[in-house]
């Protein structure tokens, strides 16, 4: 009994380790393999604490899991901006190192590591025998848990999820990126601090053996098997994990030593894992499944595939869609003239080498009005609105949102102070669902914040509900509130437009780059997505479209710029520029009177 | 003065031991450089084809009895047909399931392997040290430089292989074609050329290099079954400092100055910290790539460049 016990200890202390990783490479999908190394730091820094200085046992725990967590935030800094790849191999290198180090000092046992650590007390009793252990680690596994639950399954976890999936559509609504990346890797490696405190309080040691790199491929193993960004999987990785060892040693049929038991545990997990990639990649536990939900009988509508059925159209409140009827041509074109500016583009310039993508662009948005950008392909059309949104910094020139000079801004400041755009590749979150997408797109929410979760927990629920409620609102005014729970991946072309724009909308930012609103959706609702468009510039907003199709132009544009070469060569209504041969010809190609 | 008081034979002989371990780090390098720059795969379990292929020379020569060379190759075929079969069986069918997150899911499958493969050889070997015997060891004196004759061959041959495949890249069609593959698989299709093929051939020639590495290492040393974690591990920091695009050449001379690195460290450092401070260099290259991005990173993957445009 006493043995299983011990393994039950193992089991929670490993559950520590897994569900902060999770939280890690799940949610936040940073592969790291040097989780046991920031064990290693909290495990050798309360060792050293209790032996050397004499400390209590729970003020060195968390003394060591504040040194794990200031690693953490440094390794972090260059993580950052790395490719999976580099990331791999940084962490590799963070773990060989840490243990490389603590080998070089004599006063942390070097290559023996410090062993004989005495028994751990916690407020006067002492932790001698393995069952005094499960009730502290029992309290800490749940702890974490609950912690990283809260962290995962909110506004903040929801961010996390787009920047594990496109960091830069992510940043295209005004998320902080770094600041997210940064918060996490401290606060894992803090959890991993503190569980490595407890486990070299439990083993009475802190050894390069016990924090090897093999011990960062358990954990890594565990979350994998027991599934990405679903913490009970992680509960349940744990258990299974670490328990096959004993159960192999003890099974009935085979006479294996302790030696071949623990060899053939590792061959099979190392097969596990080779199995699991190909036949279930997600993990036991897929993202989103609750065991609870599972056991109530609840089955997700989120995973079942929804394909654009024939004959769809978006389900839209037709009321939401009546607006004034717009004038003649010429008559928008006035209005365009006469209101307000909002953002005000002077002088950008930007050359790739010898490329010059964007020359001395002049232009103007103006309030309530739709403005579109055309010319033919390679023009830079795309590039103007990278420029205008901080993704590539412009050589020269000025943006300026009402009066606010944006150049030399990052993305997410840009859109939060009102200049939001849509992608051409729509790049909604693919595994994200509908409503979750738009959620993403709603600013100032409290549970963005990782303090506020905890400190402020009323308001950040508070504040998710009405988010919830907004983003189904914007939903349902482009007509895809039937597909809230489907996820991105499932949609088709034309449907993930629909909700890039709610997302796009849910910004409520003033000024809103559309890169190509109608290309690619079923011809039936082509005019219904004009529709929309018309709809939000009724809204106040003010719209610039980049777009091929010059019928969508010549119906939703109040205003024109033609563009070729990276550089503005006419202006005004469609009309006046499709009359221009030179403009017909340098559009279409050829010239019109042959 | 950076050598200080140091005598000039102990530098002459610290620079003998970096180009001799140096030539091993770059033939490894060079290998890994290939398939993570061809097919994007992150083959962890390349150590275990290293330690594999040791062990299958082993068991040919000391239990089926066969003379030492024709072990040796043997041996190393059979690594190459288990690296190959690793592409074909495992990556390849996870590549085309997984898609967009096939790099995290391959790295996986690729420790499985490798956790699996290194435990199955204790099973099967025990976890002791093997000795493959082959010919005679002799100590060589140059000058005030000692080393021994297995050190020149595995260096002579080194240099060899990289040549022979620098080369077959430069001057040979199928050289051409794994640039092209390199550079644009997609692309590289439509004018016929099989990625697949591609794949396979180039899991081949990294797998044979590591083999013949595992070879010297393994007549100079001893077998056991964490013989190839080191030594991989360095091969994965060459491929990345000199980045997988580059020509075998440069990335061979990568794995000599890192091996270089690790010998001069050893004037000023403890023995311990030689290793440590090879890390520490990489941890700089990649904290000054973070900061310098995307024109190091596209130099080095311009299949990244492809994506985002």
């Amino acid at each position: 009994m006493e043995i299983w016990i011990n393994y039950l200890d193992q089991v929670l202390i490993f559950v520590v380790f897994a569900v902060s990783l999770n939280l890690l490479l799940g949610y936040a999908g940073q592969v790291s393999v040097a989780h046991a190394a920031f064990g290693a730091i909290g495990g050798y820094a309360m060792g050293y604490l209790v032996i050397e200085h004499g400390w209590n046992y729970i003020p060195a725990v968390l003394l060591g899991a504040l040194a794990a967590m200031i690693v953490g935030t440094v390794v972090a800094l260059p993580a950052l901006r790395l490719s999976v790849e580099f990331l791999i191999l940084l962490t590799l290198a963070v773990s060989l190192v840490t243990i490389g180090i603590f080998t070089t000092f004599p006063v942390l046992g070097g290559t023996y590591g410090l062993i004989g650590i005495p028994q751990a007390q916690i407020f006067g009793y002492e932790l001698a025998e393995p069952r005094d252990w499960i009730l502290p680690l029992l309290i800490a596994a749940v702890i974490i848990y609950l912690l990283c639950r809260r962290m995962g399954e909110s506004a903040y976890g929801r961010v996390l999820k787009g920047l594990r999936e496109d960091p830069d559509a992510t940043r295209s609504l005004g998320k902080n990126v770094f600041a997210y990346k940064v918060s996490v890797f401290a606060v894992t490696s803090a959890m991993a601090g503190l569980a490595g405190g407890l486990y070299s309080g439990y083993l009475q040691l802190a050894t390069p053996g016990v924090y090897s790199f093999d011990t960062s491929l358990k954990i890594f193993a565990i979350v994998i098997f027991g599934g990405i960004a679903n913490l009970m999987g992680s509960v349940l990785g744990a258990f299974v994990v670490v328990l096959t060892e004993p159960i192999l040693e003890r099974q009935p049929f085979i006479d294996l030593d302790a030696r071949d038991a623990s060899l053939i545990q590792l061959v099979i997990y190392g097969l596990l894992l080779v199995v699991l990639m190909m036949l279930r990649p997600q993990g036991l536990l897929p993202e989103g499944f609750s065991i609870w939900r599972w056991l109530k009988g609840e089955r997700r509508a989120g995973t079942r595939v929804e394909m654009e059925a024939e004959g769809w159209v978006p389900d839209i409140d037709p009321a939401s869609l009546v607006v004034t009827p717009g004038g003649s041509e010429e008559a928008r074109e006035r209005e365009w003239h006469e209101a307000p500016v909002v953002l005000e583009v002077r002088g950008l310039s930007k050359r790739f080498g010898g490329i010059v993508a964007a020359q001395e662009l002049d232009m103007d948005l103006h309030r309530g009005t739709i403005t579109a950008l055309v010319g033919p392909n390679g023009a830079g059309k795309t590039t103007v609105f990278n420029l205008l949104t901080g993704f590539i910094r412009p050589d020269a020139g000025s943006v300026r949102l009402n009066g606010t000079e944006l150049v030399g801004k990052s993305p997410e400041q840009v859109a939060r102070l009102g200049l939001v755009r849509s992608f051409q590749d729509v790049r909604i979150v693919p595994r994200l669902s509908c409503l979750q997408n738009v959620m993403l797109g709603v600013q100032d929410q409290t549970g963005e914040h990782m303090g506020k979760l905890f400190y402020a927990p009323r308001k950040s629920d508070a504040d998710e509900r009405r988010t919830r409620e907004r983003a189904m609102e914007w939903l349902q005014f482009v007509g895809m509130a039937e597909f809230a729970d489907v996820p991105g991946a499932a949609l088709s072309f034309g449907q993930s437009k629909l909700v890039a724009l709610a997302r796009v909308l849910a910004t409520e930012a003033d000024v809103l780059l559309l890169d190509e609103p109608a290309s690619g959706i079923d011809t039936k609702w082509v005019d219904t997505m004009l529709d929309l468009v018309e709809a939000v510039k009724h809204q106040g907003r003010t719209v610039c479209i980049v777009e091929h199709n010059l019928h969508v132009v010549g119906r939703l544009a109040d205003h024109t710029y033609f563009m070729e070469l990276g550089m503005i060569t006419a202006q005004g209504t469609i009309a006046e520029l499709t009359s221009s041969e030179r403009l017909a010809e340098a559009y279409f190609g050829t010239s019109t009177r042959a | 003065m950076i050598f200080g008081a140091l005598d000039i034979e102990t530098v002459s002989q610290l620079t003998a031991n970096g180009i001799i371990n140096g030539a091993a780090y770059g033939l490894l390098g060079v290998g890994f450089a290939l398939i993570l720059g061809v097919t994007g795969r992150f083959h962890f379990a390349y150590s275990i084809t290293y330690t594999l292929a040791a062990y299958f020379m082993f068991t040919l020569w000391d239990r089926v009895g066969l003379p030492i060379w024709p072990a040796v190759l043997l041996g190393i075929l059979a690594a190459t047909v288990l690296g190959v079969s690793m592409e074909q069986y495992v990556y390849r069918p996870l590549a085309v399931r997984a898609g967009a997150t096939a790099l995290l899911a391959i790295f996986v499958a690729s420790l499985g392997l490798t956790i699996a493969g290194s435990n199955l050889v204790q099973l099967f070997w025990g976890s002791e040290n093997q000795i493959l015997e082959g010919p005679q060891q002799e100590v060589i004196n140059w000058g005030d430089v000692a080393f021994i004759n297995f050190d020149l061959w595995s260096v002579i041959s080194a240099v060899v292989l990289v040549l022979i495949l620098a080369a077959l890249m430069r001057y040979t069609d199928l050289g051409r074609q794994i640039k092209a593959t390199r550079v644009n698989p997609e692309l590289a299709e439509i004018i016929g050329i099989s990625s697949h093929r591609i794949y396979l051939i180039v899991f081949a020639i990294g797998t044979f290099l590591a083999g013949s590495a595992a070879f010297w290492y393994s007549l100079k040393f001893s077998i056991d079954p964490a013989m190839g974690l080191r030594p991989v591990i360095f091969a994965f920091v060459v491929a990345f400092l000199a980045g997988t695009a580059s020509s075998p050449i440069r990335v061979f001379l990568t794995g000599v100055a890192v091996a270089l690195l690790e010998q001069y460290t050893s004037i000023w450092l403890s023995v311990r910290w030689t290793q440590t401070a090879v890390f520490v260099v990489l941890l700089v290259y990649l904290v000054v790539l973070a900061f310098e991005p995307r024109r190091v990173i596209l130099s080095m993957f311009p299949q990244l460049a492809r994506e985002k445009v």
